[in-house]
């Protein structure tokens, strides 16, 4: 467990299956992730029985429960590169009457230690929609830098937008949420 | 094969691995690329063999020859989404005394207007290390726009690096070069 402020970041298991078919198959949620078509029970079960291994190579998948232990999304640092020491973040907050509550931030942030002090990482980046406002807002504040504006990078609801890649480093992380304690 | 000004992109060969492996393992070269551990034959040779068959799905990788048919470089254009018509170009010019003749701009000009009038592209994008200038200079002149810095994105050489990453849209190519080629029935 991964505890946060609000939120704690657990390992995903088969019994969240039917949420997990639920908000996949959502284009509200759907509509600011790169999944575009619909996902078969067997396949999102494939996904969580197979993908969602924990480790610096798999990178962790970890589902965001509130403190009161409501599911209500998923985070993620993937393509983990140990030579450049650098992961790509992705989230998602399922249950769409728990968005903007700040949960995603704080997840974000608690990933982002976990990322930064534990995995040893140097770098973290992360591709957003750009009518995804609410998103880019989000990780503005957790600290993320916009780096990039990809134009005509995604095509979706009938026509072409820009992605955004903002970034992250370990020193501004800890300047910014505090760096590893001294030894004593 | 894709016929140039100045070069010719075919389909690669497994005859190709010698000279894949020698560039690969250049440090002069692989300086201005991701290539990090000392590449076997074997490997290039189990490389070349995996990515026989050229494809919007699988993507698309050429050896760049000369007009008088000596092999210098490759060029690649990969990652391709179908539903964001886009994809990834990588270009290397392995043979050192072919730098700065023209040869890869050349190349990168053959292989976009392919990537727009045959592959049906609406975007093309690379990403280069940012002390690469002479690439830069480049690609500009092939029409890409410089879209961002990806800050220490690379390890190398004992640091990091920041990663340029530029992008070219058909209709920006198609004011700059021309995509639609003139035919007999064109004229008709």
């Amino acid at each position: 467990m991964l505890e946060g402020k609000l939120v704690r970041l657990r390992p995903l298991e088969m019994t969240d299956l039917d949420r997990e078919y639920r908000w996949i198959n959502d284009r509200e949620v759907t509509r600011y992730l790169s999944a575009r078509y619909p996902i078969s029970r067997g396949e999102e079960a494939a996904w969580l029985r197979e993908g969602t291994k924990n480790s610096f190579s798999e990178g962790p998948v970890l589902a965001i429960e509130t403190k009161d232990g409501e599911h209500i999304g998923n985070v993620t640092l993937h393509n983990p590169d140990p030579d450049n020491r650098k992961a790509v973040l992705g989230i998602a907050i399922g249950e769409k009457q728990h968005w903007s509550g700040g949960y995603g931030t704080d997840a974000i942030i608690t990933l982002l230690r976990f990322g930064f002090h534990q995995m040893a990482l140097n770098r973290v980046s992360l591709h957003v929609f750009e009518f995804n406002e609410r998103a880019i807002a989000c990780y503005s504040k957790c600290g993320f830098v916009e780096e990039a504006r990809l134009r005509d990078h995604y095509y979706g609801e009938g026509r072409y937008w820009d992605v955004l890649v903002m970034g992250i480093l370990r020193h501004e992380f800890d300047r910014l949420y505090g760096g590893p304690a001294a030894a004593s | 094969m894709i016929e140039g000004r100045l070069v010719r992109l075919r389909a690669q060969e497994q005859s190709d691995a010698g000279a894949l492996q020698r560039w690969m393992n250049d440090p002069e070269v692989a300086y201005f690329t991701s290539a990090r551990y000392p590449m076997s034959l074997h490997a290039e040779e189990d490389w070349l063999a995996a990515r026989a068959k050229n494809s919007y799905a699988d993507g698309v990788r050429l050896a760049i020859e000369t007009k008088d048919g000596r092999h210098i470089g490759r060029l690649a254009l990969v990652e391709t989404r179908m539903e964001d018509r886009k994809a990834e170009l990588q270009i290397t010019i392995g043979e050192k005394d072919c730098w700065s003749q023209g040869y890869g701009t050349d190349a990168v000009l053959t292989a976009l207007r392919f990537a727009f009038a045959c592959m049906n592209l609406h975007r093309v994008w690379l990403t280069t290390l940012e002390y690469n200038h002479r690439a830069v200079a480049c690609y500009r002149k092939c029409g890409f726009v410089e879209e961002g810095r990806l800050r220490q994105e690379v390890f190398k050489d004992g640091r990091f690096w920041d990663f340029i990453i530029m992008g070219v849209l058909r209709d920006e190519f198609d004011a700059l070069y021309g995509v639609v080629v003139e035919t007999e029935a064109s004229h008709a």
